[in-house]
């Protein structure tokens, strides 16, 4: 297809003629019809605030819950890596009963509402599963200085409890899909591979850590990326069993401080830089692994 | 002859083992139900499975009524379809832009892809339930429409684009020398093709687009997951009520997928075929 940039065609007069008839129409409802009056100046108040009576600057609600997104997406994103290795490598593996333990798991969760399986989660599991770990003894008994390196990791100590279901659920279900992005990387591998090894007289074993594998992981890194990022998507349905994250405290802001609009399109922005950057961020990454790998060794 | 009965045997092994796998996970399962009606026990749980078949049908003299979470299945379903359909008009038209000459539709185009994947589908209903609704005057049920389709939309632009590409060069190249125009090109000879290898991914997406509808039960649609949730605060029968929730949207989900691998093979089949 031959293409001519940079010339103005009709085309662009048309879209550019419904776009600027669109954003005239909103603004014209905004303002005239809405009498919306827009105040940007209480937002960055949101992220941090003045302390005065400690006389030092604090996070405020919304930078709270960017932090608790942040603290989410890792820790969640290492467990769900986990549970997705462990269950990928059930799927392909040569004992039946592991196959349909890995089948009934995937299946079951990527077939579910994210929504329902949250709130099944939350009904079901965490009351029972958290009251057995006991863990606010444990925090009681714990020592200061223990307790300040957790709260950078975990957060604060009082809301652990809220963090780690809400972390165990998005590892519970972003692990289905990283399980299918490992089975698919791990079957990608050319069958000739397991007949070589088996022919220099391998086990299964040692040919799965030490010829497949390292080949699987180049056909997995990128979409495992591109799952980090859907699990940070993901992160804000935590919000919706009071996780408090930063959809949590958008919401919570909206309706304390009626600034409904502000609020909504600043958390919006929030996801959108985190997401994007990091999608930017891991496409350099791939390019540079691309080019490494290229070179003969 | 030594051979092929050291494989028979080797397959008996194979199927002896395979049996007993399957018998070991049927008893995982059943430890696992039983593990489930124990700590329901220990709640003092009260079962009352016999309650639920009212909230789905009623037979009544006038014969069969639906309740309300078949009543709840028929908004989701009708939820999906509308969405659908505009995700369609949304993804085609974003595709096609990208594909333009025009650099205003190109810009357009990209902008409504980046921001729709690089955001949460929770904060794009809000932004929608909450900003644009009130502005234009929506209702939620409309809301949630608009939502569920700029949402979709998007990747519907990414199927319909792969789709598009997955033409042969040489077709435009011979609809070019037939003298078509480009509007002819795209409706007689690129689309017609394009939808052979883009029909699979789609029915996937209206697999996707189930799913994420239950999330406008936030916004109080009356949808299956939220004539669920309303049950569930009237009669506190959340063990029951929930699996059957999960089970409907199994049900309807999973006969998607059976359909969309069975479009696949299909068309695959066909595709080969013909060239």
């Amino acid at each position: 297809m031959p293409r001519s940039k940079r010339r103005f065609g009709w085309l662009d007069a048309l879209v550019l003629a419904v776009i600027f008839g669109l954003t005239g129409y909103l603004i014209y409802r905004v303002q005239i019809h809405f009498h919306y009056r827009w105040d940007w100046r209480l937002i960055p108040g949101y992220f941090m605030r003045y302390d005065a009576e400690r006389g030092h600057w604090a996070l405020n609600l919304l930078g709270q819950g960017v932090l608790m997104t942040l603290r989410l997406a890792v820790w969640s994103g290492l467990l769900a890596g986990l549970i997705g290795g462990l269950v990928g490598l059930c799927r392909i593996s040569s004992s039946v009963f592991l196959r349909l333990l890995g089948r009934s798991y995937v299946e079951l969760i990527r077939n579910m509402p994210p929504l329902v399986f949250i709130f099944i989660f939350y009904f079901f599991i965490s009351g029972q599963l958290l009251s057995a770990l006991a863990i606010e003894n444990r925090i009681a008994n714990a020592a200061p200085e223990t307790l300040r390196v957790l709260a950078i990791l975990f957060g604060p100590p009082e809301l652990w409890l809220n963090f780690l279901s809400g972390a165990l659920c998005l590892a519970l279900f972003e692990g289905a899909y990283v399980a299918e992005i490992v089975r698919a990387g791990i079957q990608a591998v050319p069958i000739a591979q397991w007949e070589g090894a088996a022919a220099l007289g391998l086990h299964p074993q040692q040919t799965l850590n030490h010829v497949i594998l390292p080949q699987a992981l180049r056909t997995v890194v990128p979409p495992l990326a591109g799952q980090f990022i859907s699990l940070i998507k993901d992160s804000s349905l935590v919000s919706l069993i009071s996780i408090q994250e930063m959809t949590f405290s958008g919401n919570e802001l909206a309706v304390s401080s009626g600034r409904v609009f502000e609020v909504w399109l600043t958390v919006a922005a929030l996801y959108f830089l985190l997401c994007s950057g990091l999608s930017r961020l891991f496409r350099r990454l791939e390019r540079r692994l691309d080019r490494h790998g290229r070179q003969p060794h | 002859m030594r051979l092929s009965a050291d494989l028979k045997r080797r397959q008996a092994g194979a199927r002896w083992r395979a049996a007993f796998d399957t018998l070991a996970f049927s008893l995982l399962l059943l430890g696992l139900g039983w593990l489930l009606v124990a700590g329901a026990d220990a709640l003092h749980y009260n079962w009352q499975w016999y309650r639920v078949p009212q909230y789905l049908y009623r037979l009544e003299e006038g014969g069969f009524r639906a309740g309300p979470l078949l009543q709840g299945l028929g908004v989701t379903l009708e939820l999906s379809a509308l969405s659908l359909l505009l995700a369609l008009i949304f993804g085609l038209t974003a595709a096609l832009l990208q594909r333009s000459s025009s650099w205003a539709g190109h810009a357009v185009a990209r902008v409504y892809v980046e921001i729709v994947r690089n955001t949460p589908m929770l904060v794009q209903l809000y932004l929608v339930y909450f900003i644009l609704a009130p502005i234009l005057g929506m209702d939620r049920f409309a809301a949630a429409v608009l939502a569920l389709a700029l949402f979709e939309g998007a990747y519907a632009a990414e199927i319909f684009r792969a789709g598009i590409e997955a033409v042969p060069q040489g077709q435009w190249e011979a609809a070019e020398a037939l003298g078509l125009s480009r509007l002819a090109v795209y409706r007689h000879v690129i689309l017609p093709q394009a939808v052979r290898v883009v029909l699979p991914p789609l029915t996937g997406l209206g697999v996707s687009l189930i799913k994420h509808s239950a999330l406008v039960s936030v916004i109080a649609v009356a949808d299956l997951t939220t004539e669920g949730r309303n049950l569930i605060a009237e009669t506190f029968m959340t063990f029951e009520l929930w699996f059957t929730v999960a089970a409907l949207y199994l049900a309807l989900t999973t006969s998607l997928s059976l359909l969309v691998g069975w479009l696949e093979r299909r068309l695959a089949v066909g595709g080969a075929g013909r060239h």
